[in-house]
């Protein structure tokens, strides 16, 4: 039966899944499970692994049940039986089995959570909309919620100035500016005081407003400034991190 | 107020304005407090419970659409399952709400055996459960419950008030009690979901492969 039997690994929670679902499909006893064959059959599934792309955590999971699988089968070679310490003996998959039958309890009960959670979802309650609204929203400490859109809106209508002040010429120049020196050019005007990135770049050309909103940018990744928006949509104000 | 209601119609009366204001799970305690407040009356919080009970009998018996509920340990107006297909079809976002069965299955771990370590939902499950946790905590479904006093004192899980509203549940222990081993091997439902899983499985050699 194994022969044209395919097995995909994603349908499975994992290796103790995989394990009842071959105890179920051969309605084997959990309590007697001829671990011999389970262990054949759970390989030849394992084996299909290399040839998913499965991650390398759940392979491991499950290349480690086989393992474990491999070595109580080899423990029930054994020709005289393990004893424990009172001289009783020890089945080898006892823990193998006490395992799979807590496995199957919180399966069981994730099954019963899965139609609660259906039959909960049929009743509305009063301000779930505005609850739900409220959950999907990102907190922003400010009172203006900005996106990166807002930042890159504020820069063009920034570059549309320059250009304005900057006459028709057209030469091509090497890059006249460089990012770290913008960036100390941003932090030491910020050590005068917080400045609007406008006031920043007044009076300057092209290539020094996009180098200093670069320099802006990476400082604000590394969090040496902060990013204040206020009620104009084409500026924004800087200032100085507060050491934390 | 009209003066001819009996302190229990008072006591009624002053709950559902109450819930029926409130769109956030209000405690019995609240309730109890905010009565208390008004009427001078001292009101137990199982006498709010009392009070709902009377409530819902009420709106049973009146065929109203909604009930209060208890989920998550408060009370709110929730509609009657009868009246779901009306309010999905302006409410359908929360359709999109499903979780995956490796979600469930490690809620179910957490539910069921909290405070819990996340090598201890591992072990039940067989699977690392670091993306589930994840998952579970950013959905609020699952929060820290401080840390466990043994070896390295790892992280504890529990589950939320979150969790008790979504499944319906008034405290942890309306949790459904998970049947026994035997019970559940006996079950022809045990079959049934051999035969599906069969069938999903063993699909003849030419088939195209199930979408995922």
């Amino acid at each position: 039966m194994t022969a044209d039997f395919r097995v995909s690994l994603d349908q499975f929670e994992g290796p103790l899944d995989l394990l009842l679902f071959f105890v179920r499909r051969d309605e084997l006893d959990i309590h007697d499970i001829p671990i011999a064959r389970i262990a054949d059959e759970y390989l030849a599934a394992v084996r299909a692994i290399d040839a998913l792309a499965l991650d390398l955590d759940a392979a491991a999971d499950f290349l480690y049940t086989a393992a474990l699988l491999l070595q109580i089968k080899t423990r029930m070679l054994m020709p005289r039986p393990e004893t424990d310490a009172d001289g009783e003996p020890v089945d080898p998959r006892r823990e193998l089995v006490d395992r799979l039958l807590e496995y199957v309890r919180y399966k069981e009960a994730a099954a019963e959570l899965a139609v609660r959670f259906e039959a909960r979802q049929r009743l509305f309650p009063r301000g779930q909309a505005a609850d739900e609204r409220e959950r999907y929203t990102e907190p922003v400490e400010t009172t203006i919620r900005v996106t990166l859109f807002d930042l890159v809106s504020a820069l063009s209508a920034t570059l549309a100035r320059a250009a304005a002040a900057e006459p028709d010429r057209h030469t091509v120049e090497r890059e006249a500016y460089a990012l770290d020196v913008q960036r100390a050019y941003v932090l030491s005007r910020l050590a005068a005081g917080a400045c609007s990135f406008a006031r920043l770049v007044a009076g300057e050309g092209r290539a020094f407003v996009i180098t200093t909103f670069l320099a802006v940018l990476d400082l604000a990744q590394r969090q040496a400034v902060r990013v204040v928006f206020g009620t104009d949509p084409d500026d924004f104000a800087l200032a100085l991190a507060e050491p934390a | 107020m009209t003066p001819d209601r009996s302190p229990l119609e008072r006591l009624d009366f002053a709950v559902e304005a109450l819930v029926f204001a409130s769109d956030a799970p209000l405690r019995a305690e609240d309730v109890a407090r905010a009565v208390g407040e008004v009427t001078g009356a001292d009101v137990a919080p199982e006498g709010v419970a009392a009070s709902v009970e009377r409530l819902n009998a009420e709106y049973d018996g009146t065929d109203r659409a909604f009930r209060i509920v208890a989920f998550g340990g408060g009370y709110r107006m929730a509609t009657v399952e009868a009246a779901a297909p009306f309010l999905r079809v302006l409410f359908a976002q929360t359709d999109e709400r499903r979780l995956s069965r490796s979600l469930l299955e490690t809620l179910a771990v957490v539910a069921y055996k909290q405070p819990v370590t996340k090598p201890e939902v591992d072990h039940v499950r067989g699977v690392g459960s670091d993306y589930a946790l994840r998952s579970l905590l950013e959905k609020d479904l699952v929060a820290l419950a401080g840390r466990s006093e043994t070896v390295g004192r790892p992280l504890l899980y529990g589950t939320t008030e979150r969790f008790l509203d979504l499944f319906g549940l008034g405290t942890l222990d309306e949790l459904p009690r998970p049947r026994e081993i035997d019970e559940l091997l006996a079950d022809p439902r045990f079959a049934r979901e051999r035969a599906d899983l069969l069938a999903q499985l063993d699909p003849p050699p030419d088939a195209p492969p199930e979408p995922a």
